[in-house]
């Protein structure tokens, strides 16, 4: 039995594949078959320090190894990831200084914040296009290097619209979300995926919280030094420039485009059709799922976003707490992220195993409800400690939330699987400048009603995944269809295809993808009436 | 859990600091005397659309205890600080003025401190060189009488009750440097120059070795 895998590496549908979970699931990863042995006498899969799969990507997840090229990739794609958070955040913590510098108001400072995350929603887009023509590793170095001189020019900043300019200019760097993912992606197999990306994602957004500690704390040692505030400020900048800097030179030298090489010099080895763009465009426009977890992605990584630039000045402002100690209050909020997403992400594999896909989407909802319940509470709360209690609690919700959605999203499509991640992304950024813009930008509402609006905002806005139904596997309230046809995954995934192409065989990813996902009937995958593979190896993971 | 440690120590130190907030509570600016003390604020340069150099120019300040004053046997030191105006105010819920005087953020400014002595009775003033970190705004001047404890009695201000005459603007450094801005450019250029250095070098490999 051949591997037969349409691996589609470098053609555009799946630049961004794997971005979230569950990608190439081959059949034959079974350990001891004739066709792995026949991989294993295979020179090149011994030279690797981990167990990789016969496309040469890691089976295994080792976070304290930095062996080339697999936990490298992974260590300089998150901690790219976690320094562009670093940047894209670091003027929160410093608004109260820089509202006197600059004479801003409560609007120029919303605006700013609206700014900072929407510049990301375009260069999320064209991220993915970018690592399919140059490698993971010039999509992220681009992404640093180039935004790095936006970083510096905050020493030039005088007045309103040019640090609004200046925010919505180093908010292009969040695009090495993408980048960061499609290189986990491209050196992970797919059972794993789910974790790592979980871990690459959350420990990148841990940066948002960084932040809100490091600025401040730079900000003192400068001024200790002998500097006014009003040039403190704008020195302490510097310092995520120069990561930046050093992480993109770090990306370049230690870093490795795909498991066997870099992308130019192996270029010319045989690249498989490119699919083409407009159609995997379309499918993805056409599909509504993925406008409902675009609309999901932005009321809970959107809010996550929005809390980043809001929350230490709101403990600042409303508990009279010292930069200082609002920053380490407003960390925690970002720290969660450390074990909050990859847990939502775990939790959202769990319910699959136990009740499929219905599971999944169940686990969403709960999460990312409860999340926004929280929200509702802590601008509610008038005590500290209250506040803090019930920001934790939030945090928690709405960070495990985002990584339980990136367990539902790499189902809705294998065809526009990337584009869908990205959209999805950039859901999150679209979010975020809809919140602040509505609940932050004016004095119509204080921060505190804000908070509370937001939550419940977030409340509403997380209905619709009940709506996400897919006929295979059901959705929240209804049960899978018993339609003969409809009731099969490859009758979903291959409705991507026209017959066309089908009968070109351009389609055997997507059934290959198909049977692999079966997992997602819970329990009766076992139980499922269907041709099992070739192998005749069970179908669930 | 890494969580419950960070949630715990927060929860400390939050109920620390809200401890030290004291019973000052429930004390109310429109509890104080009104215009128990006479203040006046002259800025260095007067005239039409002046705008005062923070760092540079200077107040010539005055204080002097009203010969209405009731509260006067309660008085042990005077604070002079600098507020913001209404106008200043404005879209900027961080310089709220709150009744609670816990809460009030009209006045962050402290201009200075002197202990009152009842002998003296003629008016008192200084200078005050506007500070470096004083923010762009329009600003009046306000004395509070306070007592033993450290709680306000009462007040003057350099402006009548609605704030709308006396009031001074002030231009706040803009903490630019020129020595800043070129080490911006300097790195800025290298990050860009890198990049395109890195990328070129590694097409140029690419070409020489496809054409082996």
């Amino acid at each position: 039995m051949a591997p037969n895998h349409s691996n589609e590496n470098g053609s555009i549908g799946s630049s961004l594949h794997g971005v979230t979970a569950r990608e190439q699931v081959f059949s034959f990863s079974v350990e001891d078959g004739p066709s792995s042995q026949a991989i294993r006498s295979d020179d090149p899969t011994a030279k690797f320090a981990l167990l990789v799969d016969s496309e040469h990507r890691a089976k295994v997840f080792k976070p304290f190894s930095f062996a080339k090229p697999h936990m490298r990739a992974f260590h300089l794609g998150w901690i790219s990831f976690f320094t562009c958070f670093i940047s894209t955040f670091a003027a929160a913590p410093l608004v109260p200084v820089i509202r006197d510098n600059l004479d801003l108001t409560k609007t120029d400072i919303g605006n700013a914040g609206v700014a900072s995350v929407s510049g990301a929603i375009f260069s999320r887009l064209a991220m993915g296009a970018v690592c399919d023509l140059l490698g993971a590793r010039y999509g992220t170095a681009f992404s640093l290097m180039l935004s790095a001189p936006a970083v510096f020019s905050m020493s030039f900043v005088a007045d309103a619209g040019s640090y609004l300019a200046v925010r919505f200019m180093i908010g292009f760097c969040l695009a090495t979300f993408v980048s960061c993912q499609y290189w986990t992606s491209v050196m992970f197999t797919g059972k794993i995926i789910g974790l790592v990306n979980g871990c690459a994602g959350g420990w990148g957004d841990m940066g948002g919280g960084v932040t809100q500690l490091l600025m401040p704390m730079v900000f003192h040692v400068i001024k200790l030094t002998g500097a006014t505030p009003y040039t403190a400020w704008r020195f302490a900048f510097f310092i995520p420039g120069f990561l930046q800097i050093i992480m993109g030179i770090l990306v370049l030298t230690l870093g490795q485009d795909l498991p066997d090489g870099n992308l130019s010099t192996l270029q010319k080895s045989g690249q498989v059709s490119k699919d083409k763009f407009s159609k995997v465009f379309w499918f993805a426009v056409k599909n509504y799922r993925t406008w409902i977890l675009f609309v999901l992605y932005g009321f809970s990584m959107g809010v996550e976003l929005t809390i980043n630039n809001v929350i230490s000045g709101y403990f600042y402002d409303r508990f009279n707490l010292t930069l200082h100690t609002a920053g380490i209050v407003a960390a925690s909020f970002g720290m969660a992220n450390f074990f909050a997403r990859p847990f939502g992400g775990y939790a959202s594999d769990v319910a699959a195993r136990l009740f499929g896909m219905r599971g999944r989407l169940w686990t969403l909802w709960i999460l990312q409800t409860v999340g926004a319940l929280f929200c509702i509470w802590l601008g509610r709360a008038s005590s500290l400690p209250i506040a803090v209690l019930a920001m934790m609690l939030f945090s928690v919700g709405t960070q495990a939330a985002c990584g339980a959605l990136f367990g539902v999203a790499p189902f809705v499509s294998r065809r526009s699987l990337g584009l869908i991640s990205g959209l999805t992304g950039a859901g999150g950024n679209f979010g975020s400048g809809v919140t602040q813009l509505l609940f932050f930008s004016s004095s119509r509402f204080s921060t505190a009603e804000g908070l509370s609006l937001m939550g419940v905002m977030a409340v509403v806005c997380t209905i619709p995944v009940a709506f996400i139904h897919f006929p295979q596997w059901g959705s929240m309230f209804l049960r899978p269809s018993q339609h003969e046809e409809r009731s099969k995954e490859e009758h979903y995934y291959g409705g991507e295809w026209t017959e066309e192409e089908k009968s070109l065989g351009l389609h055997e990813g997507s059934i290959k993808f198909a049977e692999n996902s079966r997992s997602e009937r819970g329990r009766k995958a076992v139980l499922a009436d269907i041709p099992t593979p070739e192998t005749g190896s069970p179908a669930h993971v | 859990m890494a969580i419950h440690k960070i949630l715990f120590a927060s929860l400390l130190i939050c109920l620390l600091i809200q401890s030290s907030h004291g019973a000052t509570k429930e004390r109310l600016f429109s509890d104080l005397e009104k215009s128990a003390l006479e203040v006046t604020a002259t800025p260095s340069r007067v005239g039409e659309g002046v705008v005062l150099a923070a760092g540079i120019d200077k107040l010539s300040i005055t204080w002097k205890v009203s010969s209405t004053a009731t509260k006067e046997p309660e008085f042990k030191a005077i604070k002079v600080k600098l507020c913001y105006a209404p106008a200043s105010q404005v879209d900027r819920p961080w310089r709220k003025t709150e009744n609670e005087l816990f809460k009030d953020k009209s006045c962050p400014h402290k201009i200075s401190s002197w202990s009152y002595d009842p002998a003296v009775k003629t008016a008192q003033s200084f200078d005050y060189t506007l500070e470096r970190d004083i923010p762009t705004g329009t600003y009046f001047v306000r004395a509070y009488a306070v007592d033993a404890k450290d709680h306000e009695v009462a007040f003057g201000q350099s402006t009548n009750e609605d704030k709308t005459t006396n009031l001074f603007s002030v231009q706040a450094i803009s903490g630019r440097h020129k020595s800043l801005d070129i080490a911006s450019v300097c790195f800025s250029v290298f990050s860009v120059l890198a990049l395109l250095v890195f990328f070129v070098n590694e097409k140029r490999k690419a070409k020489i070795e496809q054409s082996k």
